[in-house]
């Protein structure tokens, strides 16, 4: 193929501008890889989920009834528009003793499923046997164990378990590991959203034990047919299973597990489509400063070649060729990197939660997205300085360029003394007044360089805010005792009698619902000593207030859900009423708060359901035994939950810290973009400068001078646009389950100002080597040509 | 097609550059005919005018008020469109600063304008009727201003033009190499009968026209006619 002498042009013109040109090619390459990356894995994990929950036959909704209702599977199967229904049994609170030990336990919910491979053809809820067999008919009672609890145990097909009931241990031997669509992120429930595998965790056992194990079949799963009417079909549900006491109807949008990965799959889009938006507009940015510098710059040329004949669009299209080469070599590059990485992140993330099966296709309409994300805006912000290149009067680009006019400025007329600063004060300043498009340039990239540090940085700030608060402020007991039922209030005394016990404090936790008018929410209610120590409550401006004695307490985000105030009234189990008093600060989960004099006078019993601990370190191991072997259901340790969460976290923090990694980068970029046009624009000023007889010490103080002023003028708009930007992903997070704080530490700020000023120092260094190297009598030259 | 063929006619042509409040007349109700094959000199002091007869001439301005005819064509009732076709077809302009694509080398400035048109010269020849047959891969930073100027006068002449418009293309240029170009000028305006227009402070060159134009403040003062041109080789300055 043959060049033509305009292409050629082109070509060379981006070789000699080749750092500007990689720099700005960069923010959009970072912006589609990354957009290819998150969006292309959104999809693979979307669709695998999909596929995951077809093949696994995942119910369209599941109720839970309180008595044995088997018998009624016959009638419930006849309901028009069902398509199969599975009754089981889901016995909650079962203590499981793990192998090896004699006293760990944790609690177990325990699900049946049929008892042979044959009768689970068409059975809602299957499971996924990822290791090990299906339930074993010969040897003995046979189990199997959900995927994520196993790896957390490190349980092994072949291995035993016992489960107590009626006081007795069972013996179980485990015969294979399991993944199942309903815990494929392990949630208990919508309230206990993130239980610790430490003390919780799923089994299924085969139903022709059911008996044996004497618990009723009180869950039904279904499945619907496409087209069916939702509403008629539960209202058909409720009459049959209604002398059964319906407990709950969750449909497959509120299932804890369906809930929490479609949050995540949710936070992947955003960050998928919000992160990179903000790459482009800055790269879209970089490009049109870039180009309109650029044919600024070219104006005699541009004069040329419409002298020698060349078209408007011609010139239009060469000019425009600049932005189709970002556009074009970042983009395509993203897309494969981002291809790539997607198919990384997909399995690291398919692994990570344990989906049982991934789908992996090329994603067609992600890379047609990303090369469009790519393109179109630079394509756009092209458009403005080409259509300028294309009208500039011939005759007006051959003159020699008048140069603009140096004046006195409006803040030296009403500050005297500024006109008394030396020179290496005044220029710079001047400077900054004189070509404002230039000034107003740098700093917008200096601004955006700031908020992208700064909204990465708030993120990490936040979270570790969000740690210590849950941890050291919220969770101030070292263990917490769970009974599978309620218990004696008298019972507190005596654990705080033991030896390492060093505070014992009641805990009494009732499931309710909440309700206000049509509004209602299912939540705990949990009753703590008014004096608590052990469970910090904190106001939503986060002082430490007492349990109230006069009515319930809510967090923030069920103020939203509810719909409630300060004042108003909530009914709760349906008969009783309290008075909203107030809200509480709670990160995690939604529930209600009341004192437990309260909950006990509404009961009418001292009891209590758990208890929360303040331990000597040394005994934690003694005293979970003694709690086990005194009734525990579950014994929490705040050490081992904060080391899980911590290990849970620290992927987080590593995807946070690329985040900010990325933000510098593509701070770096704009402003070394921004940075080197203006100190390149103006090598014939400075050769000028040079031959009167300043020294380069000088010059390059003036250049530093000039561009930390514009710097320091674009921190404010950059800290509000990155503040703004973090309060506007935080808004996309907020809800029921997890609420978090915007929080910034002010070594934050510190470090966002020292990382942008190094950043502009380290971009000014090619412009400088570049001048300092400054030929002066080519430079000057070049003007002739 | 003979000498007294007109090529160009302006009729009482005026531009007149608003600034602010003041108008500078830089051309004031100017006249001129010029026949085809002619080789003319303008000369005047700094400001006159010239640069700005040549653009309107050339088509890179339009006029504010007054007509142009030119090889035949009304060029002050061309749209932009007409313009550019114009400026492509019929004229081979010189300029009096920044006359080179730097990123292009010299012998790529030529091709530059030779692929705009059909029947182009051969490139080469052009360069080697300037004098610079060895230096078309050298980059305009690595020539000198006189080299520069002359690649420039190659490119003008490489589209084969019917006029030719040069601003000052020897103001750089030793007082050899001047005059080497004014006579490969010369040639080209005999044996191609190629109409030029060349703008000079130099009166000296004025001996080498068929007529010179005087010109002062936007008015054309004189115009003499030389009867017996002389050889450019012949020039004193
Ligand atoms: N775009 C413009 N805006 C305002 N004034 C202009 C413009 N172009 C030319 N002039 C003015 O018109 C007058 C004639 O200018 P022109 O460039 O034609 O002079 P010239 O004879 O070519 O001078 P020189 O020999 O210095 O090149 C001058 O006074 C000049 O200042
Ligand atoms: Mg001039």
């Amino acid at each position: 193929m043959k060049m033509n002498k305009l292409e050629r042009k082109l070509i060379r013109d981006l070789w000699s501008s080749k750092g500007l040109f990689i720099a700005v090619t960069i923010i959009i390459f970072l912006a589609v890889a990354f957009f290819g990356a998150m969006f292309m894995a959104y999809q693979n994990l979307n669709d695998s989920y999909d596929y995951s929950y077809e093949k696994l036959r995942f119910a369209d909704f599941t109720v839970k009834v309180s008595q044995d209702a088997l018998e009624a599977i016959d009638e419930l199967e006849k309901i028009e528009g069902v398509e199969t229904v599975t009754g089981r049994m889901n016995a909650e609170d079962i203590a499981l003793t793990l192998p090896d030990t004699q006293t760990k336990k944790v609690s177990a919910r325990v699900i049946s499923l049929p008892s042979s491979d044959t009768a689970r053809a068409d059975v809602v809820n299957d499971v996924l046997v990822e290791e090990g067999n299906y339930f074993l008919n010969n040897e003995g009672l046979s189990l199997l164990v959900e995927k994520n609890f196993a790896d957390h145990h490190e349980l092994k097909p072949g291995q035993m378990v016992h489960l107590t009931l009626e006081e007795e241990d069972i013996g179980f031997g485990i015969a294979g590991i399991v993944a199942s669509p309903e815990y494929i992120f392990p949630a208990e429930s919508r309230q206990n959203f993130m239980p610790s595998s430490e003390v919780w965790g799923v089994v299924f056992v085969p139903e022709d034990i059911i008996t044996l194990l004497k618990r009723p079949v009180n869950e039904f799963c279904f499945l619907i047919k496409d087209g069916a009417d939702y509403d008629s079909i539960i209202t058909e549900v409720e009459t049959i299973l209604d002398q059964y006491q319906v407990m709950d109807i969750v449909p497959r949008e509120d299932q804890p597990s369906y809930t929490g990965l479609e949050m995540d799959l949710e936070q992947f889009a955003t960050l998928a489509e919000l992160f990179p938006l903000l790459f482009i507009i800055v790269g879209a940015m970089a490009t049109y400063i870039l180009l309109t510098r650029i044919v600024y710059n070219q104006r005699p040329q541009i004069g040329l070649m419409r002298a020698t004949g060349y078209s408007r669009r011609q010139v239009m299209v060469h000019y425009l060729g600049f932005a189709l080469f970002i556009g074009l070599v970042g983009s395509i590059a993203g897309i494969i990197v981002g291809h790539f990485l997607s198919e990384g992140i997909t399995h690291f993330y398919a692994s990570m939660i344990n989906l049982p099966y991934t789908t992996m296709e090329i994603q067609w309409i992600s890379i047609g997205g990303g090369i469009i994300l790519g393109l179109l805006p630079c394509i756009i912000s092209g458009i403005i300085p080409a259509f300028t290149a294309s009208r500039i009067l011939p005759a007006e680009a051959m003159r020699t360029p008048t140069p603009s006019a140096g004046r006195k400025l409006l803040i030296e007329k009403m500050f005297p003394f500024l006109t008394r600063l030396s020179s290496v004060w005044k220029i710079p300043l001047r400077n900054i007044f004189r070509n404002r498009r230039r000034s107003i340039y740098t700093a917008i990239g200096v601004t955006f360089g700031v908020s992208l540090i700064l909204v990465s940085a708030i993120m990490i700030d936040s979270m570790v805010d969000l740690i210590d608060f849950q941890f050291n402020k919220i969770q101030r007991y070292d263990a917490r005792v769970q009974f599978s039922e309620e218990q004696p209030a008298s019972l507190v005394d005596e654990f705080a009698g033991w030896d390492g016990v060093e505070k014992a404090e009641p805990l009494l936790e009732i499931p309710v619902r909440l309700e206000n008018g049509e509004k209602s929410y299912s939540t705990l209610l949990v009753a703590l000593p008014s004096d608590t120590e052990l469970r910090g409550i904190y106001s939503p401006s986060r002082e430490r207030i007492a349990v109230s004695n006069e009515g319930i307490m809510l967090t923030e985000a069920l103020s939203d859900t509810l719909d409630v105030d300060k004042g108003d009234t909530l009914t709760l189990w349906g008969s009783e009423q309290l008075e909203v008093v107030g809200f509480v600060k709670d990160p995690m989960g939604s529930f209600g708060y009341v004192s437990l004099e309260l909950a006990q006078s509404m009961a009418g019993m001292d009891v209590i359901s758990g208890m929360l601990l303040e331990v000597n370190p040394e005994y934690e191991d003694i005293i979970r035994d003694k709690a086990y072997k005194a009734g525990a259901a579950s014994v929490e340790l705040s050490s081992e939950t904060k080391e899980s969460v911590d290990k849970m976290m620290e992927s987080g923090m590593v995807m946070l810290y690329i985040m900010l990694l990325f933000g510098a980068t593509l701070a770096l970029a704009i402003v070394f973009t921004t940075v080197t046009v203006n100190i390149l624009e103006r090598r014939r000023e400075i050769a000028t400068m040079r031959t009167l007889g300043e020294s380069k010490g000088r010059i390059v103080a003036m250049i530093t001078i000039e561009n930390l002023l514009l710097g320091m003028v674009a921190l404010i708009p950059g800290i509000v646009l990155g503040y703004v930007l973090a309060w506007y992903f935080f808004s996309l997070f907020q809800g029921d389950m997890f609420s978090m704080d915007l929080v910034v530490f002010p070594r934050t700020y510190v470090m966002t100002i020292g990382i942008v000023v190094l950043i502009m120092l380290i971009s000014q260094v090619p412009g400088i080597r570049s001048i300092n190297r400054l030929n002066l009598a080519q430079v000057t030259k070049e003007q002739a040509s | 097609m003979t000498k007294n063929d007109v090529l160009l006619k302006l009729e009482n042509v005026s531009r007149i550059y608003k600034m602010g409040q003041i108008n500078v007349k830089a051309l004031d109700n100017v006249s001129l005919e010029i026949m085809k094959g002619e080789f003319i000199v303008i000369l005047g002091p700094s400001g006159s005018g010239k640069t700005t007869l040549l653009n309107l001439i050339g088509g890179m301005d339009s006029p504010t008020s007054g007509k142009i005819m030119s090889d035949g064509i009304e060029t002050t009732a061309l749209d932009e469109k007409g313009l550019t076709r114009y400026r492509r077809d019929h004229i081979g302009f010189v300029f009096q600063f920044f006359n080179l694509i730097p990123s292009l080398t010299a012998r790529e400035n030529i091709e530059f304008a030779a692929e705009l048109v059909k029947d182009s010269r051969n490139v080469l020849e052009t360069l080697q009727i300037v004098g610079l047959g060895d230096r078309g891969g050298h980059f305009p930073s690595e020539l000198s201003g006189g080299e520069q100027q002359r690649v420039a006068i190659a490119r003008a002449i490489v589209k084969d033009p019917p006029l030719l418009l040069c601003d000052e293309p020897t103001g750089d240029l030793d007082f050899d190499t001047g005059k080497h170009i004014l006579s490969a000028m010369r040639k080209i305006n005999q044996e191609g009968n190629k109409t030029i227009l060349l703008v000079t402070h130099n009166t000296a060159i004025g001996d080498m026209a068929d007529r010179v134009v005087r010109m002062r403040s936007g008015e054309i003062v004189e115009i003499t006619e030389n009867t017996s041109p002389i050889d450019p080789e012949d020039l004193r300055w």
